[in-house]
């Protein structure tokens, strides 16, 4: 690949999740770059290491703060946020400005084929086709990257 | 019954015997009251059949003078008396509003006021008072009396006590109001134990989830640590396992009704996803499903059988990068659910030796589901139908 990797930010509390989680980014091509378990944690990391994505859980250390999380690294970092999480149901109409979200429990094989959708749609700012299975893109992403709106269930 | 509503003053009836009353103690003009109840009584005396009536009638019944300063009553017949505890010498003379007290609706009595003044009829519910100070619920009908030139000369009021009838009402109206509080009460419960229940239903939902996460990263994690290919092998058919089961959860609470389960649904994210994780670009999947819908409850063992099979075919049916076909079908048959799996692949004999677990496990879910397993050569391949009576997906 000559493209530059993308750079990865874990927002996850559950350890071996984050563990198996980092394995997957790297069989996929991407570079994780660091695991926060708390809300704070994740801010900051973000602001330090200036990631290209962050896999967000909602539900972390601190409580389920993971919207907040995704708001804030968008709003002050410009951080593509994608939620990972088995409350879809839940997140805001809005997504909290991210991009989209991947229902738990997901395969190995959806979140290899979401990242490879993902980076395609970061970089050329045009979706390859429909979101694959297990993953639903937000509103404003789905536009932003030249979908019309997508209904919130897969 | 007397209500003279347009009748002519000629006609209209001017009771006698009412000059009895009137000592002066009650105002310093009631001296003109008097003479008004004198001029009354005197066209229309013992002899007058209709006056006669109305003095003896059980109905209350006034009669006020229109002509003087604030309705002064000129007459008021012996059942008034009772009903209101005054004497006669205490009523004439005075506006009937005497009857009135601190509980009587305003807008009720505004609405009498304005009948009067435009001269028309009206028929309203007052509290009044008696002498004694209790109450009782009057029916006040209440109309004008003209005269020759159709001038207002008096207003004839009846009463009736209703405070029986108006008691039932607000007996009723209260038992009304306290079913309907009842009700209220009983609806924020329910309201409120429904909304815990989702709450619960969801958090239970969320953590199911979680955990099957939670294990298929355990999995995930030790398959990674291990190097015997048997080992390798053993913990990737369960984490195919534990994925089927993680998919049936994912369907189960997508859809508003969490009663049934989609199997068509079901093999198409299945599919997708062991197509996607085996990377065997060279085997084709051919999909035939039809909505098919089950008991929740046999979602997960159905979902564990389909996953065998479609594993075997998979991973034992085109060995050595052997390209082929896998064919999946789901439809109703003679009241029966249908699946089919067919593979074009090396044939049962020729396959390398399956899992024994793997038809361990269709062997004991076909039992518990009540379903028929047939396997069958497909010349080439191998086809493997299962079916479901619809009684057992319906329990």
């Amino acid at each position: 690949m000559n493209e530059q990797p993308l750079g990865v930010l874990i927002v996850e509390d559950e350890a071996l999740l984050a563990a198996e989680l980092g394995f997957l980014l790297e069989e996929a091509g991407c570079r994780p770059l660091g695991h926060a378990m708390r809300s704070d944690e994740a801010v900051a990391m973000a602001h330090k290491l200036s990631p290209d994505l962050a896999l967000v859980d909602v539900h972390l250390g601190d409580g389920p703060t993971g919207v907040d999380v995704a708001r804030r690294i968008h709003d002050d970092c410009g951080v593509v946020a994608l939620f990972m999480t088995a409350n879809v149901k839940r997140l805001p109409d809005d997504f909290a400005g991210a991009c989209g979200v991947i229902g738990k429990p997901y395969s190995g094989h959806g979140v290899k084929m979401a990242l490879a959708y993902l980076e395609v749609c970061m970089r050329e700012g045009v979706a390859p086709g429909p979101a694959p299975v297990g993953m639903t893109l937000s509103p404003a992403y789905a536009r932003l990257w030249g979908l019309s709106d997508q209904p919130r269930a897969v | 019954m007397l209500r003279n509503r347009n009748s002519r003053p000629d006609r209209a009836l001017w009771p006698a015997g009412i000059a009895d009353g009137g000592s002066g103690r009650h105002m310093t003009d009631n001296s003109q009251s008097l003479r008004a109840a004198e001029a009354l009584a005197s066209g229309h005396g013992s002899e007058d059949p209709f006056a006669a009536a109305i003095r003896a009638d059980r109905m209350a019944t006034i009669i006020t003078d229109a002509t003087q300063a604030d309705h002064p009553i000129v007459f008021a017949n012996d059942a008034f008396l009772r009903l209101t505890g005054y004497g006669r010498d205490e009523v004439i003379g005075r506006n009937c509003r005497f009857l009135q007290g601190v509980d009587t609706d305003p807008l009720e009595r505004a609405r009498l006021r304005a009948a009067i003044s435009a001269g028309q009829d009206i028929t309203c519910e007052l509290l009044n008072y008696r002498k004694d100070g209790s109450t009782f619920w009057n029916a006040l009908y209440l109309s004008p009396v003209h005269d020759g030139h159709g001038a207002i000369t008096h207003f004839i009021g009846s009463q009736l006590d209703i405070s029986d009838k108006k008691r039932l009402e607000l007996q009723w109206n209260e038992r009304q109001n306290s079913l309907e509080q009842l009700v209220a009460d009983r609806t924020r419960d329910l309201t409120q134990a429904l909304e815990q229940k989702t709450t619960l239903l969801h958090e239970v939902d969320h953590r199911v989830k979680n955990n099957l996460q939670l294990i298929s990263s355990l999995l995930l994690l030790q398959n990674r640590r291990v190097s015997d290919p048997a080992v390798k092998d053993a913990l990737r058919g369960m984490l195919e396992r534990v994925n089927a089961i993680a998919t049936v959860h994912r369907r189960l609470f997508q859809s508003e009704d969490v009663e049934r389960f989609d199997v068509s649904a079901f093999v198409r994210d299945l599919v997708s996803d062991m197509m996607g994780s085996s990377a065997r670009t060279d085997i084709l999947f051919r999909l035939d499903l039809e909505r098919v819908d089950v008991a929740a409850s046999k979602a997960a063992p159905l979902a564990l059988i389909v996953n065998e099979l479609l594993s075997n075919a998979l991973r034992h049916g085109f060995p050595h990068g052997q390209p082929g076909q896998i064919f999946v079908g789901i439809g109703r048959i003679n009241g029966d659910f249908r699946i089919e799996i067919a593979d074009d692949g090396v044939g049962m004999p020729n396959a390398a030796k399956s899992s024994g677990f793997g038809l361990t496990i269709i062997q004991l879910l076909c039992q518990q589901l009540k379903a028929r397993c047939e396997t069958s050569d497909a010349q080439p391949g191998t086809r493997v139908v299962i079916h479901l009576p619809i009684n057992a997906a319906h329990p």
